[in-house]
């Protein structure tokens, strides 16, 4: 009986040892599985690191012409597109002049259009406004392809994680729709502030059955957002509109739940115009970019969770980044501005409230509530933050040639998206403010 | 159920007996119907419930499918996001990032789960009992706070790596799946038989011997199954990494910077307005949601294994 | 040395020959024995750290706005964006509200779902079921949380919410303006989530009860529904105590799916239709724009808040399952 049990149990074992095993095969074999899938996705992947290993051997010599943009396996060429939805012609990518002048220095030099292809190899990472990032997204992707040496990592998780991120120095630029107080300095040292786009806040509406460019002003707008004016059809607002059928339907204020650009013009506009039922409420006399009415509405993340409820549901009105709402192919409020106008947001009435700012800097850099018979009173810069003392020098000429680029050929990428492309002006500024970074010694990074 | 009725005239006592037997009787159908359609209205009730039960999964699946199947082919495996409006945009680099962080999240917590659960099995007293209680209470921990601790020591000033990074994400990640591993490999020893460890230990054999050759093989499918559903619970966690790695629409395989994810990229994508985007997010779900899938109907096929074996 | 050896010996029945037990320690005593307690105590060490380093640095993030305000933190009610001030205790009320909401919805269709299973259904069908319910905790709380914003919250804003304020007796709860985003919409994804947790453990509860008890009731002429009324379900109350108790865990530290069906009004809710704000919609929405400094502080003190919520719910009902069982073992 003592045998039968060992033989018993041996066999069990044995039975035991084959099923674990196979269950180890198993196992091995999902695991090898995946392993090998991400290894060819990253094989399989785009050009930005692949070409990069292979441009860092060949750009030695300070005396190269820009190389020209290859597309490499992975990357689909950009070609004119049309999207379902999106009225917005998306225009072929325009690669930059090949750089002919010899002076350029990949180490320095001057600062100009014809040598901003030729920087440092570098992955920057930044994080910063939503509202920016369709514009960053191309303007990034277009440099990459005619800088291979250069890729760029953006998060768009709004302009308080930007400043945040910036001043604790764990990100190589941020961006915020509204300027650091001055003078800005976080852990590396003194902050500058560059003017790299211009854009819009739409005040976008679902309502269906009633036509784009409902007129509204301040008084109105704070009377929605403080929960006075709830129903569409509201004499407020009949009054400013006469001869449009509005419908009884319950107005839904959205707003963003996070800290937003947007939200600050808004808030600046009605501290503005709204009269003392927006100043006397908790919104206060400061404009703050968390939206202080917090108790009215639907709170939603982002410029997107904005966009979103508003198409999903009748009746919406809220703030968003214009060119997400062009995205959308929403409706939009026609705003009254200084002069009286009533104005709706496009390319042109925000260009010219952008050339308002003959004196643009970074104490003063609010444009909201222009006058002028075309201009929407709902525009800003949004300002790239960068230390000014670089650590890494060559991590400083490659930022520096980038922003460079994107404040002078990448404009061409706004207007297709929305954005305006900068003024004359703003671009000296930013072309001024770009010359000083500086090294780690102290010397200026650029020439001229 | 046929009435026997003692014939009438039979005797006063009987007849007591047997009226008070048809008595009982009718009572007691009549209950029986009572309770058989009472319990018939229950059970259907309970069939309702399994119905709504399964109704949140049923249209959660048609739904990620439906948006997210249209845009899947092979070179949205493969490529990089491109930006809005330009086609052949995919999800590699949140894939990779992915892998990397769940990878290095595992490699941290599978050895030492289990070598806390080695602990908790060997030993008995007091601190084995407050780590095991502490496992059970981390279980409950909302996610959110292990990335908040993660950023503490890892990101915020004055801290080891000082910018939002990968490993970041793979040690909060790490911490989450810790009690998970912890539990599921301190029950898979425990159910090795007794009386294996005592015939090793009979032999003279070292008890890390015994532990390596006899418990941890035998073991084997439980340890497995434990640690593929605690791979599966991070696959699908959003909020650690949402305050730990900032995401990147780019490759990046370097650990010690900001990577990709899959639940980031469908976060970032899902509410935009431009239809190009929210196919890619619900493309990305739907990756998320079959391999989160496969990662829990391979761990319960190895322990329905598991459970054969046993019986046997 | 040889005396923390000597601890480590398993216990005694190990080996009934007496003069046995000496060798088998001078075996352990050998160094081979060490490397492998080595081993145990580090992977013991790390993870008492890495709990005890949780709770240390959280406390001492959130130190700064405990500071501040002092215990009045607790319970604040006013939202003040450039002070840097949240309402708390708007927030502790919206999480109670949703949990307790997602609990009155999932507890009835849970332990129902759970008792068909284990006990009504027939053994080919009750197997595939209880995977296929297992399979929505494997879903992405994300996912759950886009599919609630997009896919319920247009169905509640114009069916499910007027519906319900046309119910006369339910007025306390259902009044107000509703748009979709509400504690109730917030309610109903958290309860879906929870709702595997519930199932799977309320069925190993209904499984574990001893068979005599059901042949018992059987015999005394039960039929099947009342069986598993009368003998099963009271038998394995403590479980199913259990598997509510660990769902309202889950329920309470949800974030992501939250914030997005919740609405984020920082205001007291005037009904289940109104929108809200919770714990843990607060601090995603709040935390990575929070200035360094108090505005962080705070946001890591909400954390703090939720932390200790939870824990207490938790061990709050692992003490009482304890006491229960402990209970009932002494009266076997």
């Amino acid at each position: 009986m003592h045998r039968g049990a060992d033989s018993r149990r041996a066999r069990d074992n044995h039975d035991g040892r084959d099923v674990s095993r196979r269950s180890l095969h198993r196992w091995s074999t999902l695991a090898l599985a995946l392993g090998a899938l991400s290894l060819v996705a990253a094989a399989c992947s785009s050009t930005p690191t692949a070409a990069k290993k292979k441009t860092q051997k060949t750009t030695a010599s300070t005396t190269t012409t820009s190389p020209a943009p290859t597309t490499t396996s992975a990357v689909v060429a950009a070609a004119p597109t049309t999207t379902t939805a999106a009225p917005a012609a998306h225009t072929v990518a325009t690669t930059p002049p090949k750089a002919t002048s010899s002076a350029c220095s990949t180490s320095g030099g001057p600062l100009s259009a014809a040598c901003d292809t030729q920087s440092p190899s570098f992955k920057a990472s930044g994080a910063g406004a939503n509202s920016i990032q369709p514009f960053f997204t191309r303007v990034f992707y277009y440099y990459s392809q005619a800088n291979k040496s250069v890729s760029v990592n953006y998060s768009p998780a709004g302009s308080s994680v930007g400043v945040t991120d910036i001043e604790q120095n764990t990100v190589s630029f941020g961006d915020s729709e509204i300027p650091i107080k001055t003078p800005a300095s976080g852990t590396g040292g003194n902050i500058v502030q560059v003017p790299v786009d211009l854009g819009g806040v739409a005040i976008s509406y679902n309502l269906p059955g009633v036509a784009a460019g409902l007129k509204l002003d301040g008084p109105t707008l704070a009377g929605i957002y403080l929960g006075k004016i709830t129903k569409w059809n509201d004499s407020a607002i009949t009054a400013l509109n006469p001869g449009v059928n509005l419908p009884p339907t319950t107005i839904v204020p959205v707003r963003r739940a996070d800290s937003s650009g947007p939200g600050y013009d808004l808030d600046q506009y009605l501290i503005d115009t709204g009269g003392s039922t927006w100043t006397g409420s908790a919104a206060g006399t400061t404009a703050s970019t968390k939206w202080p009415i917090t108790n009215v509405g639907i709170g939603e993340q982002l410029n997107t969770g904005v966009a979103g409820f508003i198409q999903q549901t009748p009746g919406a009105i809220g703030y968003v980044e214009y060119a997400y709402s062009l995205q959308a192919g929403f409706t939009n409020v026609a705003l009254k501005n200084a002069a009286g106008s009533y104005v709706k947001p496009s390319q042109s009435s925000i260009a010219a409230a952008g050339s308002q700012a003959t004196t643009l800097s970074a104490t003063n850099f609010n444009i909201v509530n222009g006058g002028g018979a075309g201009t929407y009173p709902l525009a800003n810069f949004s300002w790239t933050l960068l230390y000014q003392k670089q650590s890494n020098t060559s991590q400083g000429v490659a930022l520096g040639k980038l922003f460079d680029w994107v404040t002078t050929t990448g404009q061409q990428q706004a207007t297709a998206l929305g954005y305006s492309p900068l003024p004359a002006n703003v671009v000296a500024l930013a072309h001024q403010t770009l010359l000083t970074l500086e090294n780690s010694a102290g010397k200026a990074l650029f020439t001229s | 159920m046929s009435l026997t009725v003692l014939p009438a005239g039979s005797g006063d006592f009987t007849d007591a007996i047997g009226t008070r037997r048809e008595l009982v009787r009718e009572s007691a159908r009549r209950s029986l119907a009572r309770r058989r359609i009472a319990g018939r209205i229950a059970i259907a009730l309970c069939m309702v419930a399994v119905a709504i039960s399964l109704a949140p999964l049923v249209a959660l699946v048609a739904y990620t499918t439906s948006r997210g199947i249209r845009v899947l082919s092979w070179s949205f495996l493969t490529h990089v996001p491109t930006p809005p409006g330009i086609p052949g945009g995919g999800i590699s680099s949140a894939i990779v990032g992915s892998v990397i962080i769940v990878g290095l999240a595992a490699v941290i917590a599978v050895p030492v789960g289990t070598m806390c659960a080695l602990f908790l099995v060997e030993r008995r007293g007091r601190l084995a009992g407050a780590i095991r209680f502490g496992a059970d209470v981390l279980t409950g921990v909302p996610s959110i706070a292990l990335g908040i601790f993660a950023y503490a020591v890892l990101i915020g000033p004055g801290s080891l790596i000082g910018h939002f990074s990968g490993l970041a994400g793979s040690f909060a990640l790490a911490v989450l799946m810790l009690p998970i591993v912890i539990r599921a490999s301190e029950a898979a020893m425990r159910s090795v038989p007794r009386d294996l460890w005592e015939a090793g230990l009979a032999l003279g054999v070292r008890r890390s011997r015994v532990v390596r050759s006899v418990v941890l093989r035998g073991a084997l499918p439980g340890l497995v199954t434990g640690n593929l559903l605690a791979v599966a619970r991070a696959v699908g966690e959003t909020a650690p990494l949402f305050v730990t790695v900032l995401g990147a629409s780019l490759l990046v395989t370097n650990p010690l910077q900001p990577m990709g994810a899959l639940s980031l990229t469908i976060f970032n994508n899902a509410n935009q307005a431009l239809p190009a985007a929210q196919q890619l997010a619900w493309g990305t779900a739907f990756v998320l949601l079959v391999l989160v899938l496969v990662l829990s109907v391979v761990a319960r096929l190895v322990s329905a294994r598991l459970n054969r074996q046993a019986r046997r | 040395m040889s005396t923390t050896l000597l601890e480590e010996v398993p216990p005694p029945r190990l080996s009934p020959v007496p003069g046995v037990k000496d060798g088998l320690q001078r075996r352990w005593a050998r160094p081979g024995g060490r490397a492998y307690a080595i081993l145990r105590w580090t992977g013991a060490t790390i993870f008492a750290v890495i709990v005890i380093g949780l709770v240390v640095s959280l406390m001492a993030s959130a130190s700064q706005a405990f500071g501040h305000s002092g215990l009045s933190f607790l319970w604040s009610g006013t939202y003040n964006a450039t002070k840097d001030i949240y309402p708390t205790g708007i927030y502790i009320i919206g999480t109670l509200i949703t949990t307790a909401v997602a609990i009155v919805l999932a507890v009835p269709i849970g332990v129902g779902t759970a008792a068909f299973l284990s006990e009504l259904a027939p053994k080919w069908l009750a197997g595939p079921l209880s995977v296929l319910i297992d399979l929505i905790a494997a879903v992405p709380s994300i996912v759950v949380g886009l599919w609630g914003l997009l896919v319920l919250s247009p169905v509640f804003a114009r069916h499910v919410e007027p519906f319900l304020k046309k119910i006369p007796v339910l007025e306390w709860f259902f009044h107000g303006p509703a748009y979709g985003p509400s504690m109730l919409l917030a309610g109903t994804v958290l309860a879906v989530m929870i709702l595997p947790t519930i199932v799977a453990l309320s069925r190993t509860a209904l499984a574990s009860v001893a068979s005599e008890d059901r042949e018992a009731a059987r015999a005394l002429g039960a039929t099947r529904w009342q069986v598993v009324r009368t003998a099963v379900v009271p038998g394995a109350r403590t479980g199913i105590e259990a598997a509510v108790i660990l769902a309202m865990g889950r329920a309470l530290g949800e974030t992501i799916a939250v914030s997005l069906v919740i609405g984020n009004n920082n205001a007291l809710p005037h009904s289940l239709l109104a929108p809200g704000a919770t714990l843990g919609s607060a601090i995603i929405n709040n935390f990575g724009e929070a200035n360094p400094g108090l505005d962080k502080s705070s946001v890591i003190g909400l954390v703090v808040v939720l932390l200790a919520i939870t824990a207490l719910v938790n061990i709050g009902g692992q003490l009482l399952l304890r006491r229960r069982l402990r209970a009932v073992g002494a009266t076997t």
